[in-house]
């Protein structure tokens, strides 16, 4: 991976690699010169030489072998959210969303929803915390079978108790109280993103947290830097820089969320560092239904000086 | 006490090049004996380098015609070499002294700004000291100790991950 893909555009290798049907969440097969051709197009020759190291069966990408790439890439991204402190990051959100919800009354018990969790670092970790309470249950969704069999394997080895499935977060028999994510909301872009956050309307869900890389100039080549030194697989260096890149602005995020989730009051949460003009690497999109507005303020404590405005 | 000083930062740094290796491979979440394993192992396959170039250093030195005049030569190579790689190992030790706050901000800050950048150069900097160690006495012995140094230096988390290619390690 060099400097160059920081100047690129998407999609990302992993969006490119994997197909899934929405509806029957069943995969698709993804010929393997198609994905190239749309790199070629893209002009991003790392990503052609990337893919044209994958094999393939009758010109289909070889699902087994992009599965291990897969679990491997998220393996390492695991390594640097831990290094970045995610979970706990996620965590310490997370408890005073669910103090307001409680105060205001909400069902038990409460299900948090992970959208995209891949092999469930965030899931598992506030499951191993334990840090939420007794009252929350911990799901992980994903379309992807083999991230989330690798996810239910870590957990069971470290008998935690949480739960991943095949699944359309929205589409849950047991709909969830708070929807949350990592790095998720920059693999949509315009009306796909609109469309993720309208989803968010239904009666169930209370709030929803969600993290993605902060935008900002320094953003790209501090992403790269982390990738060159703490990754290895092509894959997942060439994605993550990509993800920098590709992250959506603070302000359009917003607007996009009060336009479609207008049943939320919404905010970033950590855009700048101890109110300081120094960027962080995460940032999140936070909203809370109006009814549990003041009391999550309120329970943020000095955290809210990190909260953006909310409405 | 040069030797010492040498020894002791070569043992810290192959510790964390084991450290390094091992991260990203194990996706459980409680790795505290994973990771311990990892540093231990890095420490060891240190000494193997560390006994490398001690071993070359006492043929080298046996076989001298003025062995004392060589050592003190040797010495002075190292003591240049300290003066580049104690400061970086000094703030690395001060930067993990800071990351024991426990705060999520203070902790990622601690990576975006020294760890990851460090582990970065890293590569520079141990060139920079054997260059900057040679200076002090230029000749084709030291040249070719330094360059033994700065080859398992760098080469070390290749013999581990080669190591662990070949199933050696977990």
């Amino acid at each position: 991976m060099s400097l160059a893909t920081i100047t690129r555009h998407g999609p990302e290798i992993s969006d490119a690699i994997v197909s899934f049907d929405p509806v029957t969440l069943q995969r698709k097969p993804v010929k393997k010169a198609d994905v190239l051709a749309q790199f070629r197009e893209l002009r991003n020759h790392e990503a052609v030489k990337i893919v044209e190291q994958m094999p393939e069966q009758n010109g289909v990408l070889d699902p087994a072998v992009v599965d291990k790439i897969l679990i491997t890439s998220h393996c390492e991204m695991q390594r640097m959210s831990e290094e970045f402190q995610h979970g706990k990051r996620v965590s310490e959100l997370l408890k005073p969303i669910l103090n307001a919800l409680r105060e205001g009354g909400v069902n038990n018990p409460i299900r948090i929803v992970d959208i995209g969790c891949g092999t469930g670092f965030v899931i598992r970790w506030l499951a191993a915390s334990g840090s939420l309470g007794d009252d929350v249950q911990l799901m992980g969704v994903d379309f992807n079978v083999a991230l989330l069999n690798e996810a239910q394997r870590l957990a069971t080895i470290e008998n935690l108790r949480c739960k991943f499935e095949v699944a359309n977060a929205f589409r849950l028999d047991e709909p969830a109280t708070v929807f949350i994510s990592t790095g998720i909301l920059h693999h949509f872009r315009d009306e796909g993103l609109s469309y993720l956050l309208q989803q968010h309307c239904r009666a169930e869900t209370c709030a929803f947290v969600h993290f993605d890389f902060h935008s900002s100039p320094m953003a790209p080549l501090g992403s790269w830097l982390f990738h060159a030194v703490r990754m290895r697989e092509p894959l997942a260096k060439h994605d993550g820089v990509l993800s920098a890149v590709r992250a959506h602005k603070s302000r359009y995020l917003l607007e996009v969320t009060r336009s479609a989730a207008p049943e939320f009051v919404s905010a970033i949460y950590g855009t700048r560092l101890w109110r300081m003009p120094i960027p962080r690497v995460f940032h999140s999109l936070v909203g809370v239904r109006p009814k549990y507005h003041e009391a999550f303020l309120r329970n943020m404590g000095t955290r809210v000086a990190s909260l953006g405005k909310i409405e | 006490m040069i030797p010492v000083f040498l020894w002791v930062l070569a043992t810290i740094d192959s510790a964390f090049i084991g450290y390094r290796e091992a991260g990203g491979r194990n996706a459980l979440i409680d790795k505290r004996a994973y990771y311990r394993h990892a540093l231990i192992r890095g420490a060891v396959v240190g000494q193997v380098a560390v006994l490398i170039v001690g071993a070359t250093t006492a043929i080298i030195l046996a076989s001298s015609n003025d062995s004392v005049a060589l050592f003190s030569k040797l010495e002075s190579v190292g003591a240049r070499m300290l003066t580049v790689y104690v400061p970086y190992a000094v703030i690395l030790l001060i930067t993990f002294l800071i990351r024991s706050v426990p705060s999520v901000d203070i902790r990622s800050i601690t990576s975006t700004v020294i760890f990851g950048p460090f582990t970065l150069i890293r590569p520079i900097v141990v060139l920079a000291g054997a260059v900057w160690g040679v200076l002090a006495a230029p000749g084709a012995i030291t040249i070719a100790l330094t360059t033994l140094i700065v080859c398992l230096m760098l080469g070390l988390s290749g013999i581990l991950s080669w190591l662990r290619s070949r199933r050696l390690i977990s």
